[in-house]
């Protein structure tokens, strides 16, 4: 009997010492990141027979066992791995809503600038220190859309940097994952089937942080290991063996990375778009939906200011009375062929009319010949429009020009099935804007010709100051003079290089020849002379500049080119303004559903750890019940001991 | 539910670091003054400000063109006034000059002090702004507009062009005028025709500057406009006729001119018309007068005008002081100079009245201009700028917020069954 009663209170010891074992184990593991807590689990021993009915055996730990919810932390590495996402999107966009938005170092300053230095010349034309100022201004204002320019590249070489040393952290935490896996099938295989709790925790926790990082999905095996995929079902986990992702260069642009998976000796590039959630996903689409929109809206403001300007400064004549020419120089279209082109096609793209420039990138795919016709297809990348099918004949129909959204694209011969360019209208726009002219006195602030009226002339009829709308036929090489014929009611025209003329004549109306417009109101006489001539000396005319100045608040950009009719709908500063609006809407659309997201985490990993997590309270309950179980259990030895003591003494 | 220990820290501290950033906010907003710190506070406020910023700007440019433009129209507002005065002063001598109490020598004397004022009128005429721009020279501001090759001959280098300066989104105001008209496009005569003695007059025929009677008759297309009214004295009988220079025919006749005595005859001061019932009938709409006696053979030519710049004008005037001897000559002569003058001077009145009129209405486009700075200062205050009352209430309630934080926080993770073991 002795020997039952202390083998019952050896074995409620043991399991007391169990159950402070794991105690203990909980309260020093409170603050450990992914741990679960854990219980003893104890079970009464198996009871033996007597003749008076089943004795009690004492008691056995069958396990320890850690309090775990599948459903539970599935739920919150979800939350995790959105939250991460929103996080990485809201921590990039917020550098750009500064960027953009700061009332002194953005765009609109020197864009105001920019125009007052025109002002400022059409108010003082032969000024050289005004010409110098609007030279200087238009330098400024080159080096603000270049630095915006360089500070949105050197965020697009820094997400290249951050995919990079994400995509390292995803293959580190999959050999992590591989390798635990090896440890708890071996550990669990050695210790019959007992679950390996900590073990099971620290895989636990590294899915969690892989999920950071980017949303990857568990299979749990049979043995107990998890496979781990990511992407469209890419596993870089499977039982023990881990698969990696690489860094690799983006099929047009080789500066741009991109996400690829080892596939053997090869690697497979995976489309941006599946790779969703955590830090990783936040940056790819950060790159796509607002790094790339913003480059390409700065650059089509940089190219409407510097082709609408340089359009009506090469209609002007300079303070040497020579023709204006370009006043900013500027990059046009790029076009990036794939580097897995098969053909030997080349596709180029120029500028063709920059009111309808968007602000997208647009997709051109080759997809072969049927019927004596070649087939290509563009998609404008931004809201994923398909243009109607390109179909022209085999025979005869390259070189293709096609116009859309401002450009015109130049197909050439020699496709291959399925290749494909890249096409960025107005991506290099901002970096590339510069100032064409050092000269102050190549401003060309004045007008190519003059109008006068003969003082000899009888009649009244004055004429206006004229204006130029193409320089194809000047500088005039001779004075031209309009000769009224009163009984024909018409001008005769002499001196005009091509020959124009004669014009009847209705008050007030506008006369247009050789690329010159002006317009005779009043009541001339018969003789009267008008005169158009070359704007010698022209020095303080400032026709030009006045027109250049327009250029401010003229709406310019944004024209439909696929509605007939269409005109543009927003100046310089509208577009811009437009570029700030939406970069802040997005900013703040991300920086309250990153709220949201966290909160959503917090009362997740709040019904998480209610489950799983250590309360100190209740550890130091456990502590008190399991000291209080081992001395109960001493005591039961202590009165076992007395028992059998009284035994011996019944020989005494 | 079980709280677990490490999400009562976690919550503790998530909750005081949203205390902390938004008393930062607030604070930041107090520090810069601004409601928008950046355009994701309010996109839409902060596309606004962009867009008004830019009004604001070009309201501003607009402004300081109406100051350039003002200095501009007030310098040639003024020397327009130095013109005019100049010009006063010539008519003065022309009234003076017709005194028959003065004579030959007299005449000599003020035709030379003329001299200096001719070329104080050329001085004028080349005058230049701040820069060196001339003034009169059009487009041309580097090229002097007037220079003379011989007295009374002054040619105009310069073209027809005016200056325009954005003063408003809406309106462009000329800041220039052409010299040429304001000096030379001066229509001479009655702005019409001009009426003219014979240099070889030897009559007392004095002859008026005429008057259109039907502008429609005077300027239709058979009007030859160069007629010469013919006197004869014959008999102690004055007769004229009027003779078509172009077409080398009588009016009164239709015929060659024939021998006197003429057609009409002549009675001193009493309407000449150009216009007869018939036969032959003609009606050129016109009437002159002439007055005194003329001799035989005296004539008068009555042509249309043309433009006759002001120097010539005032060359006429010194040559003629230099050279008539009194009686018909003069007074015919000075009355054609003072006509000529009072175009000149109505023509550059005309030029300065629309100055000053541009002048004007600068101001009111001033005026305008303040009155939209006003509004878009507001606008852009209303937009982005703080209400400092409310934030800095807002500021104390965010520390009382984080300060309940921080005290439940110490007090919560303050509690363990530990402290009693």
């Amino acid at each position: 009997m002795g020997n039952s009663i202390f083998g019952i209170g050896i074995s409620g010891m043991n399991a007391a010492q169990a159950g402070l074992v794991t105690t203990g184990h909980n309260i020093s593991n409170a603050s450990t990141p992914g741990f679960t807590r854990q219980e003893v689990v104890q079970v009464s021993n198996i009871p033996q027979f007597s003749g008076i009915g089943f004795l009690g055996q004492g008691v056995a730990v069958s396990t320890v066992r850690r309090i775990y919810s599948d459903a539970l932390s599935n739920q919150l590495t979800l939350a995790q791995t959105q939250g991460s996402q929103l996080d990485a999107y809201y921590a990039q966009i917020k550098q750009l809503d500064t960027l953009l938005g700061d009332p002194s170092a953005g765009l609109a300053p020197a864009l105001q600038d920019f125009f007052s230095g025109v002002a400022d010349v059409a108010a003082h034309p032969e000024s050289v220190p005004s010409r110098q100022a609007l030279l200087s201004s238009a330098n400024a204002l080159s080096a603000r859309f270049q630095d915006l320019d360089q500070q949105i590249s050197e965020m697009s070489a820094g997400i290249g940097t951050q995919i990079t040393s994400s995509i390292a952290s995803i293959n580190r935490y999959a050999e992590q994952i591989a390798g635990l896996n090896q440890s708890i099938l071996a550990a669990e295989s050695v210790t019959a089937l007992q679950p390996a709790n900590d073990l099971r925790d620290q895989r636990d926790a590294l899915v969690a942080a892989l999920n950071r990082e980017v949303r990857a999905s568990v299979v749990k095996e049979s043995n107990g290991a998890y496979d781990v995929f990511v992407g469209n079902g890419q596993p870089v986990v499977v039982g023990s063996t881990a698969f990696a992702l690489v860094p690799t260069r983006s099929l047009e642009d080789p500066q741009r990375v991109e996400v690829g998976y080892r596939n053997g000796a090869s690697s497979a590039l995976l489309a941006p778009a599946s790779l969703q959630g955590g830090a990783l996903g936040g940056l790819l689409s950060f790159r796509s939906a607002s790094l790339d929109a913003v480059q390409n809206a700065l650059g089509r403001v940089a190219m409407g200011v510097a082709q609408t300007f340089n359009d009506q400064h090469l209609l002007g004549q300079d303070l040497d009375g020579a023709l204006g020419k370009a006043f900013f120089t500027i990059a046009g279209p790029a076009v990036l062929p794939s580097s897995a082109n098969a053909g030997s096609a080349a596709v180029t793209a120029v500028l063709q009319n920059v009111n309808a420039l968007t602000t997208s990138d647009y997709r051109l795919q080759y997809n072969g010949a049927a019927g004596g016709n070649e087939n290509f297809t563009l998609t404008r990348i931004s809201d994923g429009f398909t243009f109607p099918t390109v179909t022209f004949p085999t025979a005869g129909g390259y070189p293709y020009n096609l116009n859309v959204d401002g450009i015109t694209l130049t197909l050439s011969a020699g496709a291959a099935l399925n290749d494909s360019w890249l096409i960025e209208p107005t991506r290099l726009g901002a970096g590339s804007l510069g100032v064409a002219l050092t000269d102050p006195g190549a401003i060309a602030a004045a007008s190519p010709i003059r109008a006068g009226a003969a003082l000899a002339n009888s009649g009244g009829a004055t004429i206006s100051a004229g204006s130029v709308s193409s320089v194809a036929d000047l500088p005039l090489p001779a004075t031209v003079t309009l000769t009224f014929d009163a009984a024909a009611g018409q001008f005769a025209v002499s001196g005009a290089v091509p020959a124009a003329g004669p014009f009847a004549y209705t008050a007030g109306s506008t006369i247009s020849f050789n690329g010159i417009s002006f317009a005779i109101s009043g009541t001339p006489a018969d003789g009267d002379v008008f005169t158009l001539e070359r704007n010698t000396n022209g020095v303080a005319d400032n026709r030009n500049a006045l027109a250049l100045g327009a250029l401010q608040v003229a709406n310019t950009l944004g024209q439909n080119a696929l509605i007939a009719g269409s005109q543009p709908t927003t100046s310089f500063q509208g577009a811009y303004s437009q570029l700030v609006s939406q970069i802040g809407n997005t900013t703040r659309q991300m920086e309250v559903t990153a709220s949201a997201q966290a909160n959503v985490i917090a009362q997740t990993k709040q019904a998480q750890q209610s489950v799983s997590g250590v309360n100190l309270d209740e550890e130091a309950a456990n502590l008190l019940r399991y000291q209080q179980a081992y001395q109960a259990s001493g005591k039961m030895m202590q009165i076992a001991s007395t028992l059998f003591q009284t035994v011996l003494d019944l020989g005494r | 539910m079980r709280i677990s220990t490490s999400a009562i820290y976690d919550a503790g501290i998530a909750a005081m670091q949203e205390q902390t950033e938004k008393l930062m906010r607030v604070q930041q907003q107090i520090a810069s003054g601004r409601r928008i710190l950046t355009p994701a506070d309010d996109p839409v406020a902060a596309a606004r400000v962009l867009e008004v910023s830019q009004s604001q700007a070009l309201n501003q440019q607009y402004g300081t063109n109406s100051a350039t433009a003002g200095d501009s129209l007030a310098l040639e507002e003024s020397v327009l006034g130095s013109i005019s005065g100049l010009l006063q002063d010539v008519r003065d001598v022309v009234v003076g000059a017709g005194n028959p109490t003065l004579n030959k020598s007299d005449r000599a004397i003020l035709a030379s002090a003329l001299r200096g004022r001719y070329q104080e009128l050329l001085g004028l005429a080349n005058s230049t702004d701040g820069g060196g721009r001339y003034l009169f020279s059009g487009y041309q501001g580097g090229m002097r507009p007037f220079s003379e090759s011989a007295p009374g001959v002054v040619a105009y280098a310069g073209d027809q062009g005016q200056r325009l300066i954005q003063v408003s989104p809406s309106r462009q105001i000329a800041v220039s005028d052409a010299g040429a008209d304001v000096f030379q496009r001066i229509p001479n005569g009655n702005g019409s025709f001009a009426t003219q003695a014979a240099a070889t007059n030897g009559g007392a025929g004095v002859i008026d500057a005429g008057t259109i009677v039907d502008p429609a008759k005077w300027n239709a297309a058979a009007n030859n406009k160069d007629f010469t009214i013919k006197f004869s004295v014959s008999g102690g009988v004055t007769t004229y006729d009027i003779v078509d220079n172009v077409a080398g025919t009588s009016l009164l006749t239709g015929l060659a001119p024939g021998a006197a005595p003429y057609a009409r005859a002549y009675a001193s001061g009493s309407d000449i018309d150009l216009s007869q019932a018939g036969p032959p009938a003609f009606d050129y709409g016109a009437r002159v007068s002439i007055s005194g006696a003329p001799a035989d053979g005296d004539g008068f030519a009555i042509k249309a005008s043309t433009n006759q710049d002001v120097f010539k004008t005032i060359d006429d005037l010194v040559q003629l002081l230099q050279n008539a001897s009194g009686g018909a000559a003069l007074t015919n002569g000075l009355a054609s100079v003072q006509r000529n003058l009072d175009n000149a001077m109505e023509n550059v009145l005309t030029v300065r009245t629309s100055t000053g009129a541009r002048l004007k209405e600068l101001d009111s486009v001033k005026n305008a201009g303040d009155d939209r700075a006003l509004q878009y200062r507001q606008t852009v205050s209303s937009l982005q700028d703080l209400d400092y009352a409310k934030a800095a209430s807002e500021l104390a309630q965010q520390q009382m917020n984080l300060e309940a934080a921080q005290k439940s926080f110490v007090k919560v993770a303050g509690l363990s069954l530990f402290n009693y073991l």
